[in-house]
């Protein structure tokens, strides 16, 4: 048997013609913990789904404990001994720890009864090995996100894992209950166990890996061990190359000021921020996920109510507001995240999510007018170059980027005078994305300002005027665009204890 | 803060824990209390052993079909159709049956194996056609009981004598028929306790992904539960038989309703994975006796609906205090 549990050789992936996976190797001994690392849409979960069995790799071949593995189903890769650990925890809420440690494979006597006393007796004994006291009986809907998290890694136990995955597990937790995964996976690793462990935040895989692999564009970057690595040679790994998209830039002064918050606080991890926004420019904001980026947005535009702090249209329209159809009323959009749950009726006509925000306006004597509603829509489908069959298409049958254009031009109708976008190209292809920043120029040439969130570095360097990067619920600097480097805004978004000098 | 929070802040996790879940299952049965005061005070007859053995009985009809229900319910399922299974039931076995003992096993069988059919087929178009539940059973109540009352829109086929004296059979003072529901609530109470089937029950309810990817028999689990609750309208239907002596096509509409009504009352989630025994048996004598008292009290009958909608309505509230 040869010295590593686990080789993923030659692995390539595509999906409809984008290449996600690009000829990677990893190999891992065990009782070490490998820490795998890159930027959002770097492949580092599209490898970890091959390897789970959720997807089938184009090229390459899986060699697990000396033999090479075909093609296996979900059930199979748990059976052999590999588990994985998702952010979202699949676990059933309403069900007891030890139910869920076991669900599938309880312990029971004949005729399908249960062995209640070895159920609970077996789970506290996995727990004790994770060194975790936790009520056994206890509903699992009870419990915190840490102690979830124990009772998913006791699941892969039970099911005698030898290799655990570990997807951006600490993006779920708060710092003390990190110690305690670190303790887990310390134990863990003294029993021989051997853990993946995917994650963006450098501290941590500073802390806990032995050897760390660094995933960029779907290719390998490196493979180095751990003591061959420092923090800024790590982070070169990480985005040491050229942007090759193309951002649209427009020559402009700097225009007045037009959005002003100030020391602003939610009941969410937001905490004093203060930010200006000028017309016609792009404000970028950066910061790793849960960093409070959707949190700043949110409480911009009033979705979230203030704890303190104030925020402020400035100009001809200068206004306040307290909710987010006030917002809108002001001059305000949010473009979500999540456009298929918050931006988008996915069932209903492109016509209707286009004209949704100003149907008041298009009526006489409360009748709807049609004729005024197809020349609007006509219009932002041109303005906007939106592919469809017809304006009575359904949303949902739109490609990823013509929806966000239709969400996009849903708002534009209400001539808004700032447009919070949250993600604006995710899930979009390439030609979309630059189509998108045409329009975000558009936008701005139209004196409109706009604050863009963004999890891709190049986008936001490319298209922002001044970056604001945010760590830990804090904004932790401004960065203009010229002096803008990937490197740079990760450091400042990665910094341990970022935010604690603010609170 | 919500109002449970509020109540029981000086307790232990556990015992809040407690509280929190059966909270308003004591609700339940402390209205009960209240109604038998009201009926003990109120009404010379309701306190009788006559009366009480009458609740009992017909108790006993609900509470059977309810149970069925119960476990679709757990698995955030539903089944519209019993009530019209029930009206196919009867019917059938009054004419197989034919007045004769020789034929009650003949007609016990087919009856129970109309029930194994049915809930068949629904497990079938729910795991493979997938179908939504409540499409798949909106069907059948339409589908059984056109059937039924293509066969026949008056009183057909006959109990024998035998069948008929089992509904007024008494062991003490307690009806053989309500000691029979009481044994399927233990047996439902165990199956959800203490067997792999019934931690399924929860686990398809509450996470169907989840359990799926657990190796749970997603599919196996939720035949068996539409049968088991198909075979509970069955036997229901018996029992009517014996209680009527005729199949008569009268029998059975808006079972179904009721049903539902006293598990959702009994504090089960309509999304499934949340529920107990316990709480079903107090929503099915919660629905009897409010019915049982507005008649020894003379309320018009029109009333009972209103009535009931209220307490529905009451209960989801307390439910909802509950919650996270």
């Amino acid at each position: 048997m040869s010295e590593y549990i686990l080789e993923m050789l030659n692995i390539s992936k595509s999906f409809a013609g984008v290449q996600a996976l690009k000829d990677v190797t990893i190999r891992c001994k065990p009782g070490q913990v490998y820490g795998l690392v890159g930027e959002n849409g770097a492949g580092k979960s599209t490898l970890m789904k091959i390897l789970a069995g959720a997807y089938r790799a184009d090229a390459g071949e899986i060699i697990y404990k000396g033999e090479q593995r075909e093609q296996a189903s979900a059930g199979e890769v748990i059976d052999s001994g590999i588990s994985i650990i998702y952010q979202e925890l699949a676990l059933v809420q309403q069900m007891s720890v030890a139910e869920n440690i076991f669900l599938g494979r309880e312990p029971r006597y004949t005729l399908g009864v249960l062995n209640l006393r070895a159920l609970h007796s077996r789970a506290a004994a996995l727990l004790k090995r994770l060194g975790v006291r936790l009520d056994t009986r206890l509903p699992v809907s009870e419990l915190t996100v840490a102690q979830r998290q124990s009772v998913e890694i006791a699941k892969a136990l039970s099911q005698n894992a030898d290799l655990i995955v570990m997807d951006e597990p600490s993006a779920i937790l708060a710092g003390s209950e990190l110690d305690q995964l670190f303790r887990i996976i310390e134990s863990l690793v003294e029993q021989g166990v051997t853990i993946i462990y995917i994650s963006h935040r450098l501290e941590e895989v500073f802390r806990i890996a032995d050897t760390v692999t660094v995933l960029k564009d779907g290719e390998l970057v490196d493979t180095r061990s751990i003591d061959q690595l420092d923090r800024p040679t790590l982070v070169e790994l990480m985005v040491g190359r050229p942007l090759d998209e193309i951002f649209p830039q427009t020559e402009h002064e700097q225009g007045e000021l037009i959005l002003v918050a100030e020391n602003i606080s939610t009941n969410t991890i937001l905490e004093d921020a203060s930010l200006a926004l000028y017309k016609g420019e792009i404000l970028g904001i950066a910061g790793m996920v849960g960093s409070g980026r959707t949190e700043l947005a949110r409480a911009l535009f009033g979705a979230d109510p203030l704890t303190s702090g104030t925020i402020t249209l400035v100009g001809d329209k200068s206004a306040r507001w307290n909710n987010p159809s006030q917002a809108i009323a002001s001059g305000l959009v949010l473009v979500p995240e999540d456009r298929k749950t918050h931006g988008l009726f996915t069932s209903l006509s492109v016509r209707i999510n286009i004209t949704l925000p100003i149907l008041s306006f298009l009526t006489r004597f409360g009748v709807l007018q049609s004729s005024l509603e197809n020349k609007i829509v006509a219009e932002a489908q041109e303005r906007l170059s939106i592919v469809m069959a017809s304006a009575d298409q359904e949303a949902q049958y739109l490609s990823g980027g013509n929806q966000q254009k239709v969400v996009l031009a849903k708002w534009l109708e209400t001539d808004p005078a700032v447009v919070i976008l949250d993600e604006p190209t995710r899930g979009v292809d390439v030609g979309a994305k630059f189509e998108i920043y045409k329009l975000m120029r558009q936008l701005n040439d139209r004196g409109i300002g706009i604050v863009m969130i963004s999890s891709e570095l190049p986008e936001v360097i490319g298209m922002s005027d001044r970056i604001l990067v945010m760590n830990n619920g804090c904004i932790v600097g401004e960065v203009a665009q010229e002096e803008a480097t990937e490197a740079g805004i990760i450091e400042l978004a990665t910094m341990a204890d970022a935010g604690a000098n603010h609170s | 803060m919500n109002m449970s929070a509020r109540l029981f802040g000086g307790l232990s996790d556990s015992q809040r824990l407690f509280l929190r879940r059966y909270g308003p299952i004591f609700a339940v049965y402390g209205f009960i209390i209240v109604l038998f005061i009201i009926g003990a005070t109120q009404s010379e007859r309701f306190l009788t052993v006559r009366n009480l053995t009458n609740v009992a009985r017909q108790s006993a009809f609900l509470g059977i079909v309810a149970l069925g229900q119960m476990l679709v319910i757990l698995t955030a399922g539903i089944d519209l159709s019993v009530g019209s299974l029930v009206k196919l039931s009867i019917l059938i076995s009054a004419i197989v049956m034919n007045g004769e003992s020789a034929n009650q096993g003949a007609a016990i069988i087919a009856t129970l194996g109309l029930g194994l059919l049915v809930g068949l087929v629904h497990g079938f178009l729910v795991n493979e056609v997938k179908i939504a539940p409540f499409i798949v059973t909106l069907a059948s109540l339409g589908i059984l009981r056109g059937i039924s009352l293509s066969i026949s829109t008056s009183p057909v086929g006959k109990a024998s004598r035998e069948f008929i004296m089992f509904y007024v059979q008494k062991v003490g003072p307690i009806p053989v028929i309500a000691i029979m529901f009481a044994v399927l609530l233990v047996l439902t109470w165990l199956l959800l306790r203490y067997t792999v089937f019934g931690k399924y029950l929860f686990a398809i309810g509450g996470n169907e992904e989840v359990a799926h990817l657990s190796g749970v028999p997603v599919k196996l689990v939720r035949y068996g539960v539409y049968v088991i609750c198909s075979v509970t309208a069955s036997i229901t239907g018996l029992l009517w038989l014996s209680r009527m002596g005729v199949g008569d096509p009268a029998i059975g509409d808006g079972i179904e309703l009721q049903a539902i009504t006293a598990v959702i009352i009994g504090g089960t989630s309509l999304f499934g994975g949340r529920g107990t025994v316990i709480g079903t048996l107090g929503g099915v004598l919660l629905l009897g006796i409010t019915a049982n008292l507005l008649v020894m009290l003379g309320v018009n009958q029109f009333v009972q609906g209103l009535i009931q909608g209220i307490i529905i309505v009451a209960a989801v509230a307390i439910y909802k205090q509950e919650g996270d």
